[in-house]
């Protein structure tokens, strides 16, 4: 063969050469490049405009000043989603709950329809995607363009460049600060912000540990539960105070596990993969504000939401079916309940939110409203809810916490949905975007199963120790 | 010395907006493959928006395009398949996440190779224009950024710089859109072979490494006659890329 | 139900038996799964190079300092050596064993292994120094001649391993090291670090954490029976005439050496600015090409940009682009300040 005449030639002119060819023909087109730029590129100094940028850098990367900005400007632009997401929220579950889905039902019966079917339409598969369009859209279509407009100025790697240290302790990149704020808003969003992470075992660190920001999907679950159980405790002035707080905590505690994951998965799983570590920090661009907005919202939203509705149509169905299917004289639901009663009783939960948490994989958007549903109907309450299989939501927190406790709720078991809502396996829709952008089995699994394992384990303390005590 | 300003082409024909037409996501039977190759962040993905009327995601954050996109657009009668790749320093490197930009450069064998650079950095940015003059011939330099360039008082004297590379320049802001037509007629001119490029070869190689590299360019061409850029097929073989190696086996960048 | 308590002692109890089982290396089933990998192959391995090692040290070895420097059991170990002695890989000379040539063939092929394997894990994974001895000495028992040879290929048929000791070709062929322990130099003596010995780990350990490179340049000071001090990169380093020792020293030629202005980019101060004469030869792989693409190549000039909040990592301005590395990545790279820059702020 000629071509391994060509190979065992160029082995042996690499062997003459010997280490170091990769600098020397860098160097050379370095040297031929600073020759064709000193031809052509004229220079008048340093401007103002320089000057401007630089001043600016100065600032944000100051000892003083560079972490108050940066928890200044992540807490405004979570602040202005969860509160600029209520209303539109609002008004489109009304919409989309209130006005149509009894309208779909009502005009399908009434044209013939059976009962079942529109049950299983309706009640099933489009009050799951309604759902998820009315709780996770607006806050997306809010955070995602605000996230990136700091983007498109440049601010976003003076951040990493900022918490890189903290992260490094860890064996992280710094960047991951921004996959893991963006994670915030959406975890499927964050896996695929990584991959500005050009360093290997630093990106799959920061996929696997995505999980750990709480995100969109959660808040309102964590902001519920708060109020209802722990702001319960305390006299009526500061119970805001203290849930805010307790959620405040569940997300910090995110945190707290982003960085012990990934110490713990670079010191073992991830010891031998690539690792490097540069960051270009680009100059300030003013950003086109409307085309922004617009390509952000095409980009992420857009797509978050359809990845989002495709998973949580079947999870709908599926939901309606195990409520209204009876095998002898019990519903799946109830027989998977009384199954998961044990278990769920060891971990100080409970066999309706386990059973909630895995049909619900594909959105933490509608774990409550099926947790709701649920214990209306295992423990037969009457006069509340829609029906077998039909997920609802209550207008006052304080009806919603009395279905609970007659579900038997207890303040541990409020504490322990808080902190297994944190620290559970990552949403069908983000397991699906870890698989593509690692296309490796091996870690979509690691990375499913891992935060369930810390969850069991976390919850399972809690409740001992709990019981123990009080 | 040339200033290069925006209406340095007002009244040229190139200014004539009729023959472009931009044709989205439509890439079927195209006559024409164009890539655009840059460093991260220098406006590639703006100039991909200019040209087909797509919106890709574009973002002021080295890494930003990671897969390469693609879209096309029609000037005088010749369709044109445009293909944004990833962002990269250099095409020399292993990793993994330059793979894309380097493996189509090489083997997809654009018809026209649209390399993006930001003018006020044009010295760093010429690391890659020189690597992928190494294995094109049919190439033209978009100096883009000019109004920051601009406004960091830098002048470029873009002849000059044709002339030394070998290949056409032409200054663009393309997030204001001056320059795409010119550039969109240079692309024509080039692909059509109305304009002949001689790009400029790395000069600057210890002498140790430009004998080894001759050696082999000799066992290269012995074997693969017709072959344009086996010179940088030797460079990358003296560096042990393993993928060349197995193209070589394979004889993959002969076959049309 | 049961109690609590008992569910959290039944926890505990679980957990301790699984850190028990698999704690790294020290692990019960480590330890097993290792005592199996121990067959007589492995063994045979371990002694030649032991053999090999003392005979490119001018000593020799009985089979008593075989069997106390390891282990194993020693009815093992004598068993093992006669079944050496009978396929011609060693033989008996007045109580001290003396490797055969085809005994030396087969060492030199071991280490060759061994070597190479470090060579990979330098240049291709993300492993720590640290880690590269006790992994390559699990695979230097598992690559046979042909992989070996692929290895080697695709590593450039590497002639040194990242310690700097000579890597055997195929046909057994090595060069030797060249320079000598740095004790041996006399004050004033300028050199260069070619050799970092990687055993025993405690002072393997020592030398880390000095943080010397292979390739430095250094100016021995002080030398006496209590410590060698020495500068290099701008620091000063003082270090036990035993630790000295496992650093071997080559003597420059007078045209050789370099300004005693050379430092490194990490200890560049704000408003300095300095020319780049090279990268450290510890600064390998990925990290290295990245580098060098991103324009940190000889003769560029560099300054000072900013320094983030907690100090590290600090960006730099190179060809006018502004890059952010980390203070552990700036150590690899050498600088010459350049004096009286104007203060440009
Ligand atoms: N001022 C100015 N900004 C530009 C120009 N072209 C692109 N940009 C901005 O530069 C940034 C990077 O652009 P992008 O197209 O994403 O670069 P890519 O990474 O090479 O694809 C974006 O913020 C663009 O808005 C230009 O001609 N002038
Ligand atoms: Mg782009």
């Amino acid at each position: 063969m000629k071509t391994n005449k060509i190979l065992n030639i160029s082995n042996d002119l690499r062997w003459q050469i010997g280490d170091g060819f990769h600098d020397k023909l860098t160097e050379g087109i370095y040297s031929d490049a600073a020759q064709i730029a000193q031809n052509s590129v004229f220079k008048k100094g340093a401007t103002k405009h320089f000057r401007f940028d630089r001043v600016l850098d100065k600032i944000v990367t100051s000892k003083i000043w560079g972490f108050p900005i940066m928890i200044l400007i992540l807490s405004v632009v979570l602040w202005l989603t969860i509160i600029g997401a209520n209303y539109p929220s609002g008004l489109l579950s009304q919409l989309l709950l209130d006005t149509i889905h009894p309208w779909l039902k009502e005009t399908t019966i009434s044209i013939g329809f059976p009962i079942w079917l529109a049950g299983f339409l309706f009640d099933g598969v489009y009050l799951a995607l309604a759902w998820v369009i009315a709780v996770m859209l607006p806050p997306m279509a809010i955070f995602f363009p605000l996230f990136t407009l700091l983007e498109d100025f440049g601010y976003l790697p003076r951040a990493a460049f900022n918490l890189d240290n903290l992260f490094k302790k860890s064996g992280a990149h710094g960047k991951q600060a921004l996959t893991m704020s963006m994670g915030f808003g959406c975890n499927a969003a964050g896996v695929v912000a990584t991959r500005i992470i050009d360093s290997p075992r630093e990106r799959l660190i920061a996929i696997i540990t995505n999980n750990f920001s709480l995100c969109n999907g959660r808040w309102p679950t964590q902001i519920l539960i708060a109020s209802i159980f722990i702001g319960a405790m305390v006299p009526k002035g500061f119970a805001g105070a203290l849930s805010t707080l307790s959620v405040i905590t569940i997300a910090l505690l995110g945190v707290f596990f982003t960085f012990a994951v990934s110490y713990f998965l670079s010191k073992t799983l991830l010891k031998g993969e690539v690792s490097s570590f540069t960051l270009e920090l680009p100059p300030y661009r003013p950003p086109v504000f409307w085309k922004t907005i617009y390509t952000s919202l095409i980009d992420r939203t857009l797509i978050v939401l359809w990845r989002a509705c495709v998973f949580a149509a079947p999870a709908g169905a599926v939901i309606w079916l195990i409520a209204n299917i009876s095998i002898g004289n019990i519903t799946i639901a109830h027989w998977m309940i009384e199954h998961l009663n044990g278990f769920g009783f060891l971990i100080g939960l409970n066999g309706v939110i386990l059973l909630a948490y895995i049909v619900a994989i594909p959105a933490n958007e509608i774990v409550i409203p099926t947790i709701l549903m649920l214990t209306v109907m295992s423990v037969s309450i009457s006069g509340v809810g829609e029906g077998n299989g039909v997920m609802f939501e209550l207008e006052s927190a304080t009806a919603t916490g009395e279905i609970l406790r007659a579900g038997g709720w207890t303040l541990l078991t409020a504490v322990n949905l808080m902190l297994f809502s944190l620290l559970h396996n990552p949403c069908s829709t983000t397991i699906y975007t870890i698989y593509k952008e690692t296309k490796s089995v091996k870690w979509t699994v690691i990375a499913s199963v891992l935060p369930l394992i810390i969850g069991f384990v976390v919850c399972f303390i809690v409740a001992q120790v709990w019981r123990i005590l009080v | 010395m040339q200033t290069v300003t925006k209406s340095a082409c007002d009244s040229c024909e190139y200014s004539n907006t009729s023959g472009l037409k931009k044709l989205g996501i439509n890439t079927d039977d195209t006559d024409f493959v164009v890539a655009l190759a840059g460093n991260p962040n220098t406006g590639k993905s703006t100039v991909f928006n200019a040209l087909t009327g797509l919106r890709q995601h574009t973002g002021n954050w080295p890494g930003k395009t990671v897969t390469r996109a693609e879209g096309g657009y029609s000037f005088n009668e010749k369709k044109y398949k445009l293909v944004d790749l990833p962002g990269t320093y250099s095409l020399l490197s292993t990793s993994q996440d330059e793979e894309v930009a380097r493996s189509f450069i090489l083997f997809g064998k654009p018809d026209v190779t649209v390399i993006v650079v930001d003018a006020s950095r044009l010295e760093r940015n010429l690391n890659l224009v020189l690597q992928i003059l190494e294995i094109t011939n049919k190439a033209v330099l978009c100096l883009n950024l000019m109004d920051e360039a601009k406004r960091m008082e830098i002048e470029i004297d873009d002849r000059t710089l044709a002339r030394d590379l070998g290949i056409p320049v032409i200054p663009t802001s393309a997030r204001s859109k001056v320059g795409i037509q010119e550039l969109i007629s240079t692309i024509h001119k080039v692909a059509t072979g109305e304009i002949i490029c001689k790009p400029h070869r790395i000069k600057n190689v210890p002498k140790q490494i430009n004998n080894a590299i001759e050696k082999l360019c000799v066992e290269i061409e012995k074997e693969y006659p017709n072959i344009p850029n086996s010179r940088w097929i030797a460079l990358r073989l003296l560096d042990g890329d393993e993928r060349i190696i197995e193209a070589v086996k394979t004889g993959e960048f002969i076959t049309e | 139900m049961a109690s609590p308590i008992t569910y959290l002692l039944v926890f505990t109890a679980v957990i301790i038996l699984l850190v028990v089982l698999f704690y790294p290396k020290g692990g019960i089933y480590w330890r097993l799964k290792n005592s199996f990998k121990n067959d007589s192959k492995t063994l045979i391995e371990d002694i030649l190079k032991k053999l090999y090692h003392a005979e490119d040290g001018g000593n020799s070895l009985s089979t008593n300092d075989i069997i106390s420097s390891t282990n194993i059991r020693p009815k093992k170990i004598i068993e093992t050596i006669a079944q050496m002695e009978a396929n011609q890989l060693i033989n008996f000379n007045n109580g001290t064993i003396k490797l055969t040539e085809n005994g030396m063939d087969y060492a030199l092929r071991i280490i060759r292994v061994h070597r190479l394997w470090e060579k990979y894990l330098s240049e291709k994974t993300g492993f720590d120094k640290k880690d590269w001895h006790d992994i390559a000495e699990k695979m230097e028992h598992k690559l046979n001649t042909k992989q070996a040879k692929e290895l080697a290929t695709n590593l450039g048929n590497p002639r040194f391993d990242p310690h700097g000791d000579p890597i055997p070709t195929e046909f057994g062929e090595i060069e030797a090291i060249q320079g000598k322990p740095m004790p041996v130099f006399k004050e004033g003596t300028i050199g260069r670090i070619v050799h970092i010995e990687d055993e025993p780990d405690i002072i393997y350990q020592q030398i880390l954490a000095e943080d010397l490179h292979i390739g430095s340049h250094v100016h021995i000071v002080e030398n006496n029976e209590k410590r060698i001090v020495f500068h290099s990169e701008g620091e000063e380093y003082v270090l036990a005439p035993i630790v000295a020792n496992n650093i071997t020293i080559l003597q420059l030629l007078k045209d050789e050496i370099l300004e005693e202005n050379t430092f490194r980019l990490s200890s560049l101060k704000e408003n300095e600015s300095a020319k780049i004469i090279g990268i450290s030869n510890e600064c390998r792989g990925e990290m290295r090409r990245r580098l060098l693409d991103l324009g940190f190549v000889l003769n560029t000039t560099i300054e000072l940009d900013l320094i983030s909040p907690m100090n590290n990592p600090r960006s730099y301005l190179v060809r006018n682009t502004a890059i952010a590395i980390r203070n552990e990545q700036a150590k690899f790279i050498l600088i010459e300040k350049i004096k009286n820059h104007a203060n440009s702020n």
